[in-house]
């Protein structure tokens, strides 16, 4: 053993301690930062040459302490799970988001929704029924149903618009994941430059870890590490990101009036199957909203085939035979200009000169479109509901999982000051370690 | 291995719990400001569908009880006509007797016979009576008289129904030969009649009296018809309206907020949230840095 060993020992407990305190700042620096994962030092002792020699042997203690790596605290199991779990979340979320817009455009059970509106043009009917030859209920059944058949275009264009609103949405996130993907590309290679070099890339890890995160949540996507520490990211089992080389989405829509949307590689033109935000708000605008229009044109539909089917059976004020009331064009349901334009041809009655009301009595009678319009609200209700249930349900899986992840790569606090206290404790004895070789030195020279 | 709890996890905890709590709280405090506990229909589906059909009913039984009222009107205003008419009858058949009598001479028969044609003008009168501007018992005929100056019915045989229930219609017009005879032997022919046969020919007087007392049963059974209408449409009214304050009751269960319960859970919330902030307050706080040197 070396005179001066001792002097060595010392001195590589300074540095690992002292790295071990540097670490330590780093995780208080970064105690809020979003997506930063906790370090540690990790420190091994240093022992002397174990391969016994010939003529030498090593007989000393061992050659102090040496700070191998910072490591990263991240569960890679756990990322992936909250990748899933994530996606599933944004997907539900947004379908939440449509559902809800559905139901503030029906604005019902209220006294200014369909239902109140149809109830009004049924009870038109009845004042007309009553005085037949009173052009002031004749005029007011108009405005009803003038009313009326607006209301049907409102909710039917606020319905598409909710669809386009949703393909813009998706373009712009579309985008932002080509952005995303580009950046993890880069990324990957730097982080491999690094490593490669030996330096610590745990930040640049981080990082691309928060990257990945937001695809997950964008379109679900799902990672794999890659070759030389790279991360590889897929959407729908293809490839986003391999390694440094990025693949592009694009988002196609189809011709109206189904505008059905998809996204797409734009390499080859396939289809990508994606989840989170995008899936939802494909499904908006491919499934909900036209399912929800067909519903809506159904009870348009049907007010049209009541009414008309009546309505020919009586005879308007001047005798002659009733025209269809209601027309449907490429605009839904409107009241036939013939009607709209002249109140006396409205066919309250059941027979020709008559002052009479029973074909209007009979059209107030009327409420198939009600309950036809009822039903549909029940299962707008019910899906909403369902939604909301699994967004509830969801949230606390995600929460749970974040609380996992959190106390895996989270910083603790008074975690970090035991450490920087018993670290700062090794620091001053290492440095009383050389005070003291130092004396047995001065000993040993002093005899001289 | 238990969970290893940090700041900011912590932080992220009671902020969603705090979220919760608040979103709990603008819940019911949206309840009690709009009065109501269905604002959308996943609010409750069942509920929603419940509001709809009783807001439905609603309408509908306001529209039945207008319906009913202007029954009303039409059978209110055709009692009053029939019943005058039998007043005028009954005159008229005082003055034919009183006619009949052998010890009239020709002068008083005709002077009589003056006030039986002024009767007669008084009855057609009555019998173009309106109701809103239609005559009352000329049918469904677009007709502005019921009877022209010579007594010829104008209208028709249509009836004037009302819807007062949902699937019950009452008739509430008479028409006109229903009331005062078919054409050729209505009530202003027999009082043609009594007015000739008063200034000519006195002894056919007791067959006209038989021909008016015919009429005079008629319109007593009509009028007794009229009468029975008339209060099997008023207890269809009554019913309807009962029905209407059971679906306003009804639609205020399913509808409104049930205010003790929803200001009790307000308060509850409220403690809640001021218990979890205070919570937060000291969690949040210390840390070993409070306590080292």
């Amino acid at each position: 053993m070396g005179t001066f060993d001792g002097l060595n020992i010392g001195l590589s407990a300074l540095y690992a301690q002292r790295r071990a305190i540097e670490v330590a700042g780093q995780n208080i620096a970064n105690v809020n930062t979003e997506g930063y994962s906790r370090q540690r030092s990790e420190m091994v002792a240093e022992s002397g040459p174990v391969v016994p020699a010939l003529f030498s042997r090593y007989e000393g203690t061992g050659l102090g302490v040496r700070s191998v790596e910072v490591e990263r605290m991240r569960d890679q199991f756990l990322e992936a799970r909250a990748h899933r779990e994530h996606g599933a979340d944004a997907y539900l979320g947004q379908v939440q988001v449509t559902m809800d817009r559905i139901e503030l455009a029906y604005a019902e059970p209220s006294d200014t929704g369909l239902a109140s509106q149809l109830a009004d043009f049924w009870a038109g009917w009845d004042d007309v029924g009553l005085s037949p030859t009173d052009p002031a209920a004749r005029s007011q059944l108009l405005e009803r149903a003038t009313t009326l058949t607006s209301t049907f275009q409102q909710l039917d264009q606020a319905l598409a618009d909710l669809g386009a609103a949703s393909v813009e949405q998706l373009t712009a996130a579309i985008q932002e994941v080509n952005a995303i993907a580009g950046r993890i590309a880069d990324l990957n290679g730097n982080i491999r430059s690094a490593t490669a070099a030996g330096l610590n890339a745990n930040d640049l890890i981080d990082q691309r870890d928060l990257l990945a995160m937001q695809l997950a949540e964008h379109v679900g996507a799902t990672v794999r590490p890659g070759e030389g520490g790279s991360l590889d990211v897929y959407v729908g089992g293809m490839a986003l990101v391999r390694s440094t080389s990025v693949e592009q989405l694009t988002v196609e829509v189809g011709a109206g009036p189904a505008f059905a949307a998809r996204v797409a590689w734009v390499d080859d033109g396939l289809t990508a199957t994606v989840g989170g935000r995008a899936q939802g708000l494909l499904e908006t605008n491919n499934d909900i909203v036209p399912a929800q229009r067909a519903e809506l044109l159904a009870v348009a539909q049907r007010v049209h085939d009541d009414v008309n089917a009546i309505h020919v059976t009586g005879f308007d004020q001047s005798g002659a035979a009733g025209v269809p009331f209601f027309q449907m064009g490429p605009t839904g349901i409107t009241v036939n200009p013939l009607v709209a334009g002249d109140p006396t041809r409205i066919a309250a009655s059941s027979s020709p000169g008559a002052i009479d009301g029973s074909v209007a009595q009979q059209l107030a009678a009327q409420d198939g479109p009600d309950g036809l319009y009822r039903e549909m609200v029940v299962r707008l209700g019910v899906a909403a509901q369902t939604t909301n249930r699994r967004v509830e349900v969801q949230d606390a899986i995600v929460q749970q999982l974040d609380a996992a992840r959190e106390s895996e790569a989270g910083v603790n606090i008074d975690e970090e000051m035991t450490n920087l206290v018993s670290f700062q404790h090794a620091y001053s004895a290492a440095a009383r370690f050389v005070t003291v070789v130092d004396d047995l030195l001065e000993t040993l020279i002093g005899m001289v | 291995m238990s969970l290893r709890v940090t700041q900011r996890s912590i932080s992220a905890n009671t902020t969603a719990n705090l979220q919760h709590s608040l979103s709990q709280m603008q819940r019911l405090q949206e309840q009690l400001s709009s009065g109501r506990q269905l604002a959308r229909p996943s609010d409750s589906p069942t509920g929603t569908v419940s509001a709809l059909r009783l807001r439905a009913d609603l309408r509908r039984g306001e529209q039945l009880v207008r319906n009913a009222s202007d029954g009303l009107g039409w059978l209110g205003t055709a009692d009053s006509a029939l019943t005058q008419s039998l007043d005028v009858i009954g005159r008229v058949r005082e003055l034919a007797l009183r006619g009949r009598n052998g010890s009239m001479g020709p002068d008083d028969r005709a002077a009589i016979a003056t006030e039986v044609d002024a009767l007669r003008e008084h009855l057609l009168g009555i019998a173009n009576t309106t109701y809103l501007g239609r005559p009352l018992f000329a049918g469904t005929a677009a007709a502005t008289v019921a009877y022209d100056a010579a007594g010829v019915y104008q209208g028709d045989a249509g009836a004037v129904d009302r819807t007062v229930l949902d699937g019950v219609s009452v008739t509430v017009n008479v028409t006109g030969p229903a009331a005062f005879g078919p054409a050729g032997a209505d009530v202003f022919t027999v009082l043609v009649d009594i007015a000739d046969h008063l200034r000519n020919d006195p002894t056919q007087l007791g067959t006209d009296v038989a021909a008016l007392d015919q009429r005079s049963l008629d319109l007593k059974t009509e009028l007794a018809q009229v009468g029975a209408r008339y209060h099997q449409v008023e207890a269809m009214r009554s019913r309807t309206e009962g029905a209407r304050l059971d679906a306003q009751n009804a639609l205020a269960e399913v509808e409104s907020v049930d205010l003790p319960r929803t200001i009790t859970e307000l308060k509850m919330q409220e403690v809640a949230y001021q218990a979890a902030l205070s919570a937060t307050a000291r969690v949040i706080q210390p840390s070993l840095l409070d306590f080292l040197r």
